[in-house]
């Protein structure tokens, strides 16, 4: 048992906070801090200016970019990104794809993508949902069957997020239909979204973003050498990918971050006399809210330590379902401080001028987009059933 | 940053856990007690003999010189096995004596309490008050060397196994710690009435508030843990149920709707784990952390409450009857929630200091 951290983690704490809050441009952090739909461009450069730094990629296997950290030193890397505000690595690139091909793929797809890949050289996005194929993601339909050397795509994916400005698309897709189990005779392909016969369409939110799409496949030709993996290989693939996507997904940095803006927007809204952080009901809700991440950072921190032998800390699971509550319940706090100016969205108006602090405006939109952190990467429903099943032995 | 037990300390976990074993509660046979925990010397002596209340002191007091972990290492177990004792209690009387006694205090009164043979429990509780640090309707009054307490105190847990306490009392506008023998004030149950009752003033007035606050602080970790292993104990006891109970012609565990709980139970548990464990190393560091304390206070009040409150209702009628475990931890529980102040009162405090700190820093470099 010891609380400090390590002389050698302590520097690199400190080398990780000057190197985000000096490396990457305060206005593009401002931008991101601020909320609203993310551009682009900034995602693009601020995952460029990482990679430069050998910061985009860090637990990737280090021929292709990766660190030798500890668990501690991610979290820690992780916890000053998000302290900063900078936007973190596309997680379809950095967390998905990426690891993908660097264990499924061949030394060709290795070579052609991973570079690309770490660098956002390559947008990609994720085909994995489709209408009828979301928490039970083993139905889906697209298909994609052998032409010579060529396999020819048809079908539909859904919830693409930020597929609009993708490169590239990842998809599971069908290509034994007559397989015995559901779960089995689908494949892994990489599909480049300039194909013909792929048609993206926008889905808007209730926040009035545009976030996600559908994107549909009409006989898209992709050349055989681009399927990731053994055919049939895909679902094995898939749990593999699902399985990165929850390790280290409590985004405790931001979550502490904008619980902190939580703080000063209170302490900054006229009450009465005094501010809304003297209300009684605001601050002990504030101060419940600042125990309870604080026991989810601790957690976070614990579950790193204990997973040194290699096999993940089964707590682990527990992250992505604590994560997304608490991240929905800061913001939901947020929207409730902004009370009354709430009601006026930034990104709505057509007025020229408002009184109302920024904030304010995006703090609608922003707890309405977040209603997605407890469905997206496996509903929260999902979480409780890895973890009854998984952890806890009840199997019905 | 480091949550893991090093040889010594999974040792001491081992002895504990035997120790508690060796005098948990049996149930499934005749009348069970239940309410608040009795003072059973056997045990206590048992727990004097380990060393365990001499753990977090120095040397030189009688103690073992270990500290606030192996505290929350040791309650984990006792809890687990719902082995409920005046282990908080002696603990707070006895850092309060170490804290705030002179000298000739800390010789005379550490070595027997730390030892088992005679126990000193603080009386902090007034009647018709809810709990604070400061005293209001116990006040001292006359010069040094002759200062009398009048007042009443209650609840003070184990008052009538108690052969003194270390009291709280009202000194004009400030609370003072006094040392008073239980021979010369009237104790009834947990009450204990003071009138005119002699009493020594535990180290200089100024100091006692600090003094009381840390002692408290090493209480508040003590019944934290506690409720610890007591989660850890009735979750599984829960799970287990979940597979063997059969209704409607299958265990329970084929409906979603309590296995979900089940894992929302699990949640409660790990969030606990960690806020303990960290609150332990903070606390051996530095006892006055009232945030810390605080902090583990209010999750493991809320950990606790969930859990003990769903540990009942998956189990349904057979978690309510004083023969079957599961209920008593849930009786325990709820009365962790009360010791040492509430939920509700830490946040408050916690609410205070607000201003004082941006983000909670729990990387300490």
């Amino acid at each position: 048992m010891r609380l400090q951290l390590s002389e050698e983690d302590a520097a690199f704490q400190q080398q990780m906070r000057e190197f985000f809050t000096t490396k990457v441009p305060a206005d593009l952090r401002e931008r991101w801090a601020a909320g609203g739909e993310p551009a682009a461009d900034d995602i693009r450069l601020a995952q460029k200016t990482l990679n430069d730094a050998g910061l985009a990629v860090p637990h990737w296997p280090t021929e292709w970019g990766g660190q030798e950290w500890s668990q501690l030193q991610r979290h820690i890397y992780l916890q000053e990104m998000q302290a900063a505000s900078v936007p973190p690595p596309l997680a379809f690139n950095a967390n998905m794809v990426g690891p993908v091909i660097a264990t499924f793929g061949s030394q060709e797809q290795k070579e052609r993508f991973l570079p690309g890949t770490a660098s956002l050289d390559i947008w990609w996005c994720q085909g994995f949902s489709e209408p009828n194929a979301g928490s039970d993601l083993a139905s889906l339909r697209t298909s994609a069957v052998l032409e010579g050397d060529e396999w020819v795509v048809n079908g539909q994916k859904t919830w693409t997020t930020l597929g609009q400005h993708a490169d590239w698309i990842f998809a599971l897709v069908r290509t034994e239909p007559d397989a015995p189990k559901k779960q089995m005779g689908i494949s892994f392909l990489l599909i480049d979204m300039k194909t013909p016969g792929i048609t993206v369409r926008p889905i808007q939110l209730i926040d009035g973003g545009h976030e996600v799409n559908e994107v549909f496949f009409d006989n898209v030709r992709v050349p055989a050498d681009q399927l990731v993996g053994e055919r049939g290989q895909g679902w094995t693939i898939a749990k593999f990918l699902l399985g990165n996507e929850r390790v280290g997904v409590a985004p405790v940095g931001s979550i502490k971050r904008k619980l902190a803006d939580a703080k000063a927007y209170a302490a900054a809204t006229k009450s009465g006399e005094g501010t809304l952080l003297d209300e009684p009901l605001v601050a002990a809700r504030l101060a419940e809210l600042e125990s309870q991440v604080a026991a989810l950072e601790l957690t976070v921190l614990r579950v790193a330590g204990n997973s040194k032998e290699g096999k993940p800390d089964p707590a682990s699971s527990i992250l992505k379902l604590r994560g997304s509550q608490l991240q929905q319940d800061v913001l939901e706090f947020i929207v409730d401080i902004a009370g009354s100016a709430s009601l006026e969205w930034a990104s709505t108006s057509d007025s020229d001028g408002s009184d109302l602090a920024t904030w304010t405006g995006h703090a609608t939109p922003t707890y309405l987009n977040f209603r997605k952190a407890s469905i997206y990467g496996g509903s929260n429903e999902v979480q409780r059933s890895i973890i009854s099943s998984g952890i806890l032995g009840l199997k019905g | 940053m480091d949550f893991t037990y090093d040889d010594e300390q999974k040792a001491l976990q081992q002895a504990v856990r035997d120790l508690a074993g060796r005098n948990a509660p049996v149930e499934q046979q005749g009348d069970q007690p239940v309410g608040p925990a009795k003072h059973d010397p056997k045990v206590w002596s048992a727990l004097a003999e380990m060393g365990l209340i001499a753990l977090p002191f120095a040397e030189d007091l009688g103690g073992a010189d270990a500290s606030a972990v192996e505290v929350a290492i040791a309650s984990a177990e006792l809890g687990r096995a719902r082995v409920a004792t005046a282990y908080a209690e002696a603990l707070v009387a006895a850092q309060a004596i170490a804290l705030a006694g002179d000298d000739q205090q800390r010789k005379e009164l550490l070595p027997p309490l730390l030892e088992g043979e005679s126990l000193v429990v603080p009386a902090l509780s007034e009647p018709g008050r809810a709990w604070s640090l400061d005293a209001y309707d116990v006040t001292a009054s006359g010069a040094e060397g002759a200062v009398t307490l009048s007042g009443t105190k209650e609840p003070v847990p184990f008052a009538d196994a108690a052969e003194r306490f270390v009291v709280s009392a009202r000194v004009g506008d400030k609370t003072g710690l006094f040392v008073v023998e239980a021979s010369d004030a009237e104790v009834s149950g947990q009450r204990v009435k003071l009138s005119g009752t002699p009493a020594k003033a535990l180290g200089a007035l100024d100091d006692a508030p600090a003094a009381l606050a840390a002692a408290v602080n090493l209480g508040i970790l003590t019944v934290s843990a506690e409720a610890l292993g007591a989660m850890d104990a009735a979750l599984p006891m829960t799970v287990e149920y979940l597979k063997t109970r059969k209704q409607f012609g299958v265990p329970l565990a084929a409906f979603q709707t309590l296995t979900q709980r089940a894992a929302d139970m699990y949640v409660s548990v790990e969030l606990a784990r960690s806020t303990v464990l960290f609150a332990a190393m903070r606390l051996a560091e530095d006892a006055g952390d009232s945030e810390t304390a605080s902090r583990l206070k209010a999750v493991t009040g809320q950990s606790g409450r969930h859990v003990g409150q769903e540990a009942i209702q998956l189990h349904g009628g057979i978690g309510m009857t004083a023969e079957y475990a599961v209920g008593h931890y849930t009786a325990r529980l709820t009365a962790i929630e009360h010791t040492f102040g509430d939920t509700r009162h830490h946040l408050a405090r916690l609410a205070a200091g607000l201003r004082d700190h941006e983000q909670v820093e729990v990387l300490a470099g």
